[in-house]
């Protein structure tokens, strides 16, 4: 039998153990999204859904009108592939799940015919060019990753 | 006539005077107006009167009638027919638009008329139709190198015999059972077909007994790999909406510090020894050692070298595939979790470890195990590879 003391500075058999956690995820785009996401891959356009009452587009697409509630889920419209940056911020924090390498630009952009910004990745612009009320131009993806990514960024106009 | 929800607008009318109920309708005198615009609409004239209904189909412009209901499309008349849509939101959305009070047709049409339902499409498809398809629903590609005979035994109506024949990427359907049957399999020939077209889910058939299997289990599994799924040719051919799933799988990486008692465990894994440490006060050998006594709450200095042979005193036999957390590949079924007490080891103080595949089906409680090691140890618990039956020491009571 052996004896053994256990005080914190005994270190001797203290090791760290590597390990990997796999989780295995299914992400269900559901209905709509799966229909803007092929409309972008197959037809490279950006779709919208547009409340008749409120007389609103909405994209993302979504199933209500969130302002007065109205199921709209079938009244797609097609947006213009152009449109305004409303917003931006440059992303300069490196997380493995971004899109692409930092620094890039995030931009809120009003497409032709939308009435909410898409967000999304503004390239071919520098930094210190970039300003709020750019015409910017989707450019898509040429291979398709079945996700919002088949639209690859926009670019200026 | 365009279809929605498996009917039609057609199908509603027509079917109007057989679901008609005359007593309902006997002070009622009133002539509705039916429009329904775009593919597979129509218009419509229902006149019902002192308990009487006639419907007409009208090719011109709707006349005389005191009440009239305009939908926008067919789908949409048909959808709240069925209640699939609800009739507050097209009316709100314009889709459907009421020329009256649509109060009183709420009221009445309930009252006068049975709810329509769509007519059940009766599913024709007979097993032996099914059976007919099989050679050239076979995929060569994915039985590459596979040679076996599947026997169908299907019981009751529309049953029969056949036996598949998969070989040289070749597969013929043969009458009757073969003698060199790879595997068996006996059902009601009803739940074949509901199987084949996806009505009735092969595991909960086979759970619940109504599938036996006779013969390779894993063939049987393995068979409808090597088949495109069958449709039912008279079902419709709509055109599925195409969905988007992605499936990802999620890496985190993680680090676990031993810790002195933890640490001293690997490290005796890594000299192919279990050891486990002694309470001072109940004398008991934890295994996997703890820095403190579960029962005494006193700290546990002492250790001592348990087994390295062991008894099985209990195994979980694992059926369902689940995930392995450390890679997320399904790791192969059946496996089992088996505690085995170490000698020397207290009473109740069994670990818990895969047993070798082989000694599956034979291993049963008592008997007497010793460890597999790997042959290159890190001081990990994949140290141990598995127990396996140890038939040098077997009877051997301890």
């Amino acid at each position: 039998m052996t004896t053994m003391t256990c005080k914190k500075e005994d270190t001797a058999n203290c090791f760290v153990m590597e390990g990997k956690m796999a989780l295995p995820n299914q992400y269900f785009a559901g209905r709509l999204g799966s229909k803007f996401i092929i409309a972008l891959r197959d037809g490279k356009k950006i779709m919208g859904i547009n409340c008749p009452k409120c007389r609103k587009t909405f994209v993302p697409p979504r199933e209500y009108c969130h302002v007065c509630q109205t199921k709209i889920d079938e009244n797609w419209v097609e947006l213009g592939s152009e449109g305004e940056l409303v917003n931006y911020a440059i992303v300069r924090y490196q997380g493995r799940h971004l899109p692409r390498k930092v620094p890039y630009i995030l931009g809120q952009i009003k497409l032709r015919g939308a009435d909410t910004p898409l967000t999304h990745i503004v390239e071919g612009v520098d930094f210190k060019d970039v300003h709020v009320g750019m015409k910017l131009k989707a450019v898509f993806a040429e291979k398709t990753t079945h996700t919002l990514l088949d639209l690859d960024h926009f670019e200026p106009a | 006539m365009a279809e929605f929800f498996g009917t039609t607008v057609a199908d509603i009318f027509n079917t109007m005077p057989t679901r008609f109920k005359p007593e309902e309708a006997r002070d009622v005198d009133i002539i509705i107006g039916y429009e329904c615009r775009g593919d597979g609409g129509g218009k419509w004239k229902v006149h019902i009167k002192n308990g009487t209904i006639q419907v007409e189909e009208v090719a011109g412009e709707l006349t005389g009638c005191k009440m009239s209901v305009h939908a926008a499309d067919a789908e949409t008349f048909i959808g709240v027919t069925l209640g699939k849509i609800a009739a507050i939101e097209v009316l709100t959305s314009g889709k459907l638009r009421v020329v009256g009070d649509p109060r009183v047709l709420m009221m009445l049409l309930p009252k006068v008329f049975v709810q329509y339902t769509v007519p059940a499409k009766k599913s024709a498809v007979a097993a032996k139709d099914i059976i007919a398809t099989i050679a050239e629903r076979f995929r060569p590609d994915k039985a590459a190198g596979v040679a076996m005979k599947v026997g169908y035994d299907l019981t009751g109506a529309g049953g029969g015999q056949w036996t598949i024949v998969i070989q040289d990427g070749k597969c013929a359907v043969e009458e009757g059972l073969a003698k060199d049957l790879t595997v068996k399999m006996t059902m009601p020939a009803d739940v074949y077909t509901g199987m084949m077209l996806g009505t009735i889910s092969g595991e909960t058939a086979f759970t619940s007994g109504q599938v036996k299997i006779d013969g390779d289990m894993m063939a049987a599994g393995a068979t409808s790999r090597f088949f495109s799924k069958y449709v039912d040719p008279s079902a419709q051919a709509g055109e599925a909406e195409e969905l988007i799933t992605i499936k990802v799988t999620n890496a985190i990486d993680c680090r676990f510090a031993t810790g002195p008692v933890m640490g001293m465990w690997f490290k005796g894994l890594k000299e192919k020894k279990f050891l486990a440490n002694v309470c001072p006060k109940c004398g008991r050998t934890q295994v996997p050692p703890r820095e403190i006594c579960a029962f005494c709450r006193v700290r546990c200095n002492e250790w001592v070298e348990l087994g390295p042979r062991g008894t099985i005193t209990a195994a979980d036999v694992v059926y369902f595939a689940s995930p392995d957390p450390l890679t997320g590949a399904v790791r192969e079924t059946p496996y089992a979790m088996t505690w085995v007490l170490l000698d020397n080891a207290s009473a109740q103080e069994a670990f818990c470890l895969d047993i070798k595949k082989e000694d599956l089906g034979r291993m049963k409680v008592g008997d007497r195990v010793r460890p597999v090691w790997a042959e290159k140890r890190t001081g990990s618990f994949r140290d141990v590879l598995y127990f396996e039956l140890d038939q040098e020491t077997r009877g051997e009571k301890r």
